[in-house]
């Protein structure tokens, strides 16, 4: 039993980091720009299928393109910035029409890639392991996937932890982040910095769905919407300005799905994170965006 | 009677003289379904225009409001009427229940619960399998009757017009009224109308069960008009799809949900084009993308600016606009 407990445990809080990295990246995102972004799990799919392509298709080595694959998709948000945040910005577009605007774009890019590559899931390669030969100690088998997700998100915590209180890029994020006119009057370039954010929100979410493939396959269910519920249901845990909590929100959901799974029913593994939504939004005591 | 409301009235009567010239029973049952989404933007016109309060689930009442009239009219043989009225009733008290988290939040949180909830009925539509058929769908659900035969799809126009009057005539004189005047204070500043002695609580309840009752009404119409239900058309991406017509339209105008209604579900028809039906979807989404960012006031205020003009009426002293 308990043998069982740990396997849980740990595809749990594998699976439940990358639902965090989701939601750290709207957390970013919100935190500069005060806005949600409907179409951000479309990274995480635009992500998987890149990488997909590069790494299958033109038979480059995994690593390299996943960077590509990244790099792409912070190019996107580029554009995303470009022709969605700044016309409805001009023309004093408020909230509502942002979340629609990019709802359609999700539904866009989704059918964009069903135009590209087909509806039909694609397996991704086994570049993490073969998941019919887990590690195996004592009586526990452990998904090579779940260990190098926990490797790649403890590299990149590092490496994003760093870059906001090492370089000066980061610092002037924060400070954007926390005070966008005081930032402005002391010489940053929030213009920049709003693009940086666009960027850093969209590679983000581009590495967690390329790490979700394995898992979820290389499918438009990653950009299907669930997912990115999950990613901000980690936000909203994370109150939407904690990054790091917010990776630990992911990693609650993460645990509380694969327990339900394991005492309930599959069926209601995607309830659970609506449940936790409602309970950690209605429960709370103060709870004003 | 002054020219614009000639104009109104002529525009009227030319797009409710469509079914009589056009016999193609596809256009028709595609306008049939225009209006169903009609009735239910309008509802979120009145949420989110008037009050502020964002729903991103009213896919949820339009799915409840269709299955309980379905199943209320098959397993107790009662006519339609009664089904409808049955899907109302529950709709309002589930839309009263769903004003409860709005009391607290705004914005996106309260974006966030209504997808939640959404996303939870349609999980309860799927697994229901002994109430709902599941994934299975619905069949044999009885059509409206007129005199012991079922409804023709121009009749059923007809009635659905009849209907989105009645919701556009309820909207209007309650935005006009003391309701609506205390539900664009809550949306403008919701402390400031606390403050002066406007009951917030008691308005969202109000709002939100009125498009409930709207999207329940709909949906319920629905059930009768294709007499064959499955959860494929109550999905999340229905409720954004709903937001969408009452955005594309003009959130903040009385006539943004009839027009946004007819015009997103009209669009991706107009885009079926023969051999390209792989690319409908996408450049659908393109065109409503493009409407949104290009007008983010919608297509409402753009389409009475042009009445005014053809009127010769001067915009200042001409203007009715509900604000």
């Amino acid at each position: 039993m308990l043998s069982i407990w740990i396997q849980n445990a740990v595809s749990g809080v594998a699976i439940g980091l990358l639902y965090g990295l989701i939601g750290l990246g709207v957390v970013l995102f919100f935190q500069t720009t005060n806005l949600l972004n409907f179409a951000h799990i479309s990274s995480a799919m635009l992500g998987a299928y890149l990488c997909y392509m590069f790494n299958v298709t033109l038979h480059l080595p995994f690593v390299l393109a996943m960077v590509l694959a990244i790099i792409l998709v912070a190019c996107y948000g580029l554009l995303l910035k470009r022709f969605v945040y700044e016309p409805l910005a001009k023309r004093e577009g408020g909230r509502l029409e942002f979340i629609i605007a990019t709802m359609m774009l999700s539904v866009f890019l989704l059918n964009a890639v069903i135009v590209l590559w087909g509806g039909v899931p694609k397996p991704f390669p086994n570049v993490f392991g073969d998941p019919a030969k887990p590690l195996i100690i004592g009586s526990v088998a452990i998904q090579t996937h779940s260990l190098w997700v926990l490797g790649y998100v403890t590299v990149f915590v590092i490496a994003l932890q760093s870059f906001f209180t090492k370089t000066m890029t980061g610092k002037s994020l924060r400070a954007v982040a926390q005070n966008q006119g005081a930032a402005r009057l002391m010489g940053i370039d929030v213009e920049k910095m709003l693009t940086i954010s666009f960027m850093l929100s969209t590679g983000i979410t581009a590495l967690a769905g390329i790490l979700l493939a394995p898992a979820y396959f290389v499918s438009l269910d990653l950009g299907g919407g669930i997912i990115g519920i999950k990613g901000f249901a980690a936000a909203v845990v994370g109150r939407m300005n904690k990054p790091y909590v917010a990776l630990l929100g992911g990693v609650l959901i993460g645990l509380a799905e694969n327990f339900v799974v394991l005492y309930a029913s599959s069926v209601y593994r995607d309830v659970i994170t609506f449940a936790f939504l409602i309970l950690f939004l209605v429960v709370r005591k103060k709870a004003e965006v | 009677m002054n020219r614009k409301s000639v104009i109104m009235l002529v525009i009227l009567a030319a797009f409710l003289a469509i079914p009589l010239v056009d016999s193609n029973q596809y256009h028709i049952y595609m306008l049939d379904r225009a209006l169903l989404n009609a009735m239910i933007a309008s509802g979120l016109v009145a949420l989110t225009g008037l009050a502020g309060q964002m729903s991103l689930g009213h896919a949820a009442f339009y799915g409840i409001g269709a299955y309980a009239s379905a199943i209320v009219t098959k397993t107790f043989g009662v006519p339609v009427i009664v089904g409808v009225i049955s899907a109302a009733v529950l709709c309002l008290v589930i839309g009263m229940l769903l004003s409860i988290p709005s009391f607290k939040l705004s914005g996106f949180y309260l974006s966030l619960v209504t997808i939640s909830f959404g996303n939870i009925v349609w999980t309860v539509i799927v697994n229901w399998y002994s109430l709902t058929g599941g994934s299975l769908g619905l069949l044999g659900i009885q059509p409206i009757r007129i005199a012991g035969r079922a409804i023709t799809r121009t009749e059923f126009f007809y009635l659905a017009a009849a209907v989105l009057a009645l919701i556009y005539f309820v909207t209007t004189r309650m935005a006009r009224s003391y309701i609506g005047r205390g539900l664009r204070a809550v949306r403008d500043d919701e402390m400031a109308a606390e403050t002066a002695g406007i009951d917030t609580k008691r308005l969202k309840l109000l709002v939100f069960s009125l498009s409930a009752i709207y999207a329940g009404i709909a949906g319920a119409l629905y059930a009768h008009l294709s007499t064959f239900l499955s959860p494929e058309s109550f999905v999340q991406a229905e409720s954004a799809n709903f937001v969408a017509m009452s955005v594309v339209g003009g959130i903040r105008h009385m006539l943004g949900g009839t027009i946004g209604g007819l015009a997103v579900t009209m669009i991706p028809e107009m885009l079926r084009v023969k051999g390209w039906e792989i690319y409908y979807l996408m450049g659908s989404s393109l065109a409503i993308l493009v409407l949104v960012i290009m007008l983010p006031n919608g297509l409402a205020p753009s389409f009475e600016k042009f009445i005014d003009r053809l009127a010769g009426i001067d915009r200042k002293s001409g203007k009715r606009q509900v604000k």
